[in-house]
């Protein structure tokens, strides 16, 4: 009897992960053509940009071909879709000419994604720390919280350029004073890559936890997601049974935790945007600005589907461990 | 113990990671740009101008006096018709890869140049080259579509390798728009998304003083001067190439920073729509320059530099100084536009169904473009002209303006390699006449200047020009500003080309 229920809930289960994948996919494929569209008919084009005044017609009308801006919306991305199936997004035109957007366009996002996944880490990881640490809230907690909640109010770019400001003049005037070499980080923008030096990537990820509100918004969720875990029926049950607590407070705790990094992640990853720039890393918030004021439509349209699909897949992830966790997730759901 | 030892590996960690010395030696610079390619024909924007200097070089080029001196040609003559020059080429020089240039690279560069299937904006630039010709390994003779008194002048063009293409048929997606090779003192070891590394060519010919150089994509001003301002022993960067009027007084007493003034060929200007009906009246053209308080707005907005009557900066050989700038006169203004039939109407002027209103579109990349354009407003709104600003990005501006001609009025500027060259500009549908002017007159004399050969009489005929410009008004000639570079003191023996800038870096040291 129970083998068979097992039978019916995996193939409802593998039906559910089916039915989730196919919807992401056509969230994919929408989003795709949507952001081509818009770059398409946007005002100014490459061509223009790259030809001046001095372009005859002749002269446009050829690189126009050469570039595929000669077909119409619906024919380009179609034959661009059928070529992105196989992996090859095309190659960059003006913003770095001849480079293969799939290649470009994947490390960079890499760094962004690293920069995003890692900092929301650090922060679920601190915040889920001070929680457990202050337990019930008290009025003396104010005493932290307040400054903490104000100081964390400021936007993360905000944060980044006054943490450059504050180092670059605190190290220049120990330069000044001593006459000592600075660190290969100084200046800061350092324009070093991440395999040279860490300190960018470190900086950015302490401007981006300490920015935003994040901290304070993970601080508070998760504290009031451990006061309802503890204090739930099923906990006293666990407490007089002698059983461990932990592990039955951790299980409890993955999918609230979870929800609140996957709402959180597209929000971190527009921050990185800009904070990257701040810390001249070489992600996709960088690119994805430059590649765009120089209207290179298969860098923009490559960069920007690396970033719906993180988010997309984030929430399919999130789904599927739930569905683990929780199996009356796919009932409810699917 | 353990704990201990666990605590000392961990902070050695942190002092490697955070704490090495920056690299000595090295020459850092940042670019607002990122260079358009690295292939000198698809040179499109001035970051890329100034960074194939150290790549490539040309048969002749321009010493520092303005003489034409051999660089990859030793000696040429040209024929007494001046429609044939022979040049021939300096031995033992070697491309980047070690393989050596000959006569046949000459020839494939303006082969290729001329080629229908490489697609590039200046390839006016090639035009004027009937056929070339390799004569042997070291010599390369050139006809000319037209006699010229210095043919040799024409010939600063950079020069490819053969042996890295295929065809003459180039295009701008290929590899060698990111890893170029030339002749040139540096060659390229990285080049990556914000930064591109040049290393000492060891086959270069000559000498040069520093051993590398780093180009840095950074598009924010404040980011550039910060730099240079926590620059020194080896950190930050040696050369901001240009320095806003705001950031002067940074760097006026500073020990460690030099501010070298250098000139370049360019000039501002406010330009009229002439398509547009009341703006090809003559008299509202009369009442906008009067208008408009120009040493103010310079010196408010952009710092120092001359008030402009012409097409020409004040060092140009036909800058004509019996012309005077207009000094602003709004009663005069008034006046004109009262004289034309312009009445004030509920704070705008207007004539039968015509409001003087108009849209002023300026391109967000000109330097403090906003609050330069508030004050034009401002001074506009006292005659009763109403404008509406558009600030649009490069990519919008270029297709709006110059290829739709979609525009009342706008703001720009004009850069030259050399001499201002103003035909393109102000002949009928001239290539770069995007104003829709025309006046015959003007065409007159600017037909006959194409002709003439005779430097003294095209330098009058310019200054005719100017005169006649002044009285026009196809544009407002605005000013030409004067440029400051900020430069390390650690760096050396500078010299800046105007518009090429680093021509002469070869010589550049490195303390």
């Amino acid at each position: 009897m129970s083998s068979r229920l097992d039978e019916t809930r995996g193939w409802s289960l593998s039906v559910w992960v089916f039915k989730r994948t196919l919807r992401s996919f056509a969230l994919l494929v929408g989003a795709s053509f949507l952001i081509y569209a818009t770059l398409r008919t946007a005002p100014g084009n490459m061509v223009d940009l790259i030809l001046g005044i001095n372009g005859t017609e002749e002269a446009r009308s050829a690189l126009r071909a050469e570039f595929g801006l000669d077909q119409g919306i619906i024919m380009g991305y179609g034959e661009w879709a059928v070529r992105a199936l196989t992996g090859d997004l095309g190659r960059s035109i003006t913003f770095s000419p001849g480079d293969n957007v799939a290649e470009v366009a994947s490390s960079a996002f890499l760094v962004t994604l690293a920069l995003s996944v890692l900092s929301l880490i650090v922060s679920v990881t601190l915040a889920f720390a001070l929680a457990v640490a202050l337990g019930r809230p008290r009025p003396k907690h104010n005493l932290l919280l307040t400054p903490l909640s104000y100081l964390n109010a400021a936007p993360s770019f905000v944060v980044a350029i006054v943490l450059t400001s504050c180092i670059n003049a605190l190290i220049y005037m120990q330069l000044e004073g001593g006459g000592r070499m600075g660190p290969s980080w100084y200046p800061i923008p350092t324009y070093q890559a991440i395999s040279e030096s860490l300190a960018p990537f470190s900086f950015a990820m302490i401007s981006i936890s300490l920015g935003d509100g994040l901290f304070i918004d993970l601080f508070n969720a998760l504290r009031a997601e451990l006061r309802s875990v503890s204090g739930a029926q099923y906990m006293n049950a666990v407490r007089a049974k002698g059983a461990p607590v932990l592990p039955h407070m951790v299980k409890n705790l993955i999918v609230p935790t979870l929800s609140i990094f996957t709402a959180r992640l597209p929000l971190v990853l527009s921050a990185v945007v800009v904070v990257e720039y701040i810390f001249t890393l070489d992600g996709s918030g960088y690119l994805l600005l430059e590649a765009a004021r120089v209207r290179d439509v298969p860098l923009v349209v490559g960069v920007s589907l690396f970033f719906i699909a993180a988010v997309i897949c984030m929430n399919l992830i999130l789904d599927l461990v739930k569905a683990a966790v929780d199996p009356r997730e796919v009932t409810r759901v699917g | 113990m353990n704990r201990n030892t666990a605590l000392k590996a961990l902070c050695c960690l942190v002092l490697t990671l955070f704490m090495s010395p920056a690299t000595a030696k090295v020459f850092r610079y940042p670019e607002s740009s990122k260079p358009s390619s690295l292939m000198p024909f698809f040179i499109e924007n001035m970051s890329a101008v100034r960074v194939s200097e150290f790549i490539f070089e040309s048969l002749v080029t321009k010493n520092k006096r303005g003489d034409i001196e051999g660089v990859l040609a030793q000696n040429w003559s040209a024929s007494p018709d001046g429609l044939s020059v022979t040049f021939q080429l300096k031995p033992n020089i070697k491309w980047h890869d070690g393989k050596p240039f000959s006569a046949q690279d000459v020839v494939f560069t303006v082969n290729a140049a001329q080629d229908r299937g490489t697609i590039f904006g200046l390839k006016g630039k090639y035009r004027f080259i009937r056929s070339v010709q390799a004569v042997g390994n070291l010599q390369v003779r050139f006809t000319l579509k037209k006699a010229s008194k210095k043919p040799e002048e024409l010939f600063t063009f950079k020069i490819i390798p053969k042996h890295h293409f295929q065809s003459t048929a180039i295009t701008r997606l290929d590899r060698f728009s990111k890893y170029p090779v030339g002749t040139g003192p540096f060659k390229v070891e990285k080049n990556e998304l914000r930064l591109i590394r040049l290393v000492k060519n060891p086959h270069y010919w000559g000498r040069a003083g520093i051993e590398a150089i780093e180009l840095m994509h950074t598009p924010d001003s404040n980011e550039q001067i910060n730099l240079l301002k926590y620059s020194g022993q080896g950190a930050g960067v040696q050369n901001v190439i240009f320095i806003p009027p705001k950031s002067m007084s940074m760097f006026e007493n500073s020990d460690s920073v030099v501010l070298e003034p250098y000139h370049t060929v360019a000039w501002w200007y406010f330009a009229f729509n002439h398509k547009n009906p009341a703006l090809s009246d003559i008299s509202v053209r009369k009442a906008f320059a009067l208008a408009l308080n120009r040493e103010e707005l310079l010196e408010a907005h952009l710092g120092q530099g001359d008030l402009l009557s012409g097409p020409f900066t004040e060092s140009s050989p036909y800058y004509n100084f019996d012309v005077e700038p207009r000094e602003q006169d709004i009663e005069e203004a008034r006046a004109l536009l009262d004289q034309a039939g312009y009445k004030m109407n509920g704070g705008v002027r207007s004539k039968g169904g015509t409001r003087l209103e108009f849209d002023f579109l300026v391109n967000k990349d000109l330097p403090n473009c906003q609050p330069l354009a508030l004050s034009i407003q401002a001074d506009l709104k006292k005659i009763g002209i109403k404008i509406n600003q558009k600030f649009v990005d490069n990519s919008l501006y270029q297709e709006q303006v110059m290829k739709q001609r979609k525009f009342d009025l706008t703001m720009n500027i004009w850069s030259f390699e050399e001499l201002e060259d103003i035909y393109p500009l102000f002949r009928t549908s001239g290539v770069r006449n995007y104003i829709n002017y025309s006046n015959q007159e003007v065409d007159v004399k600017l037909d006959a200047s194409r002709k003439e050969s005779d430097h003294k009489a095209y330098k009058e005929l310019m200054k005719e020009l100017h005169m006649m410009l002044n009285d026009d008004l196809p544009y407002i000639f605005l000013w030409s500003l004067d440029i400051y570079s900020g430069l390390s003191r650690r760096v050396t023996n500078i010299f800046i080309q105007p518009y090429n800038y680093y021509t002469f870096f070869k010589d550049w040291m490195l303390k």
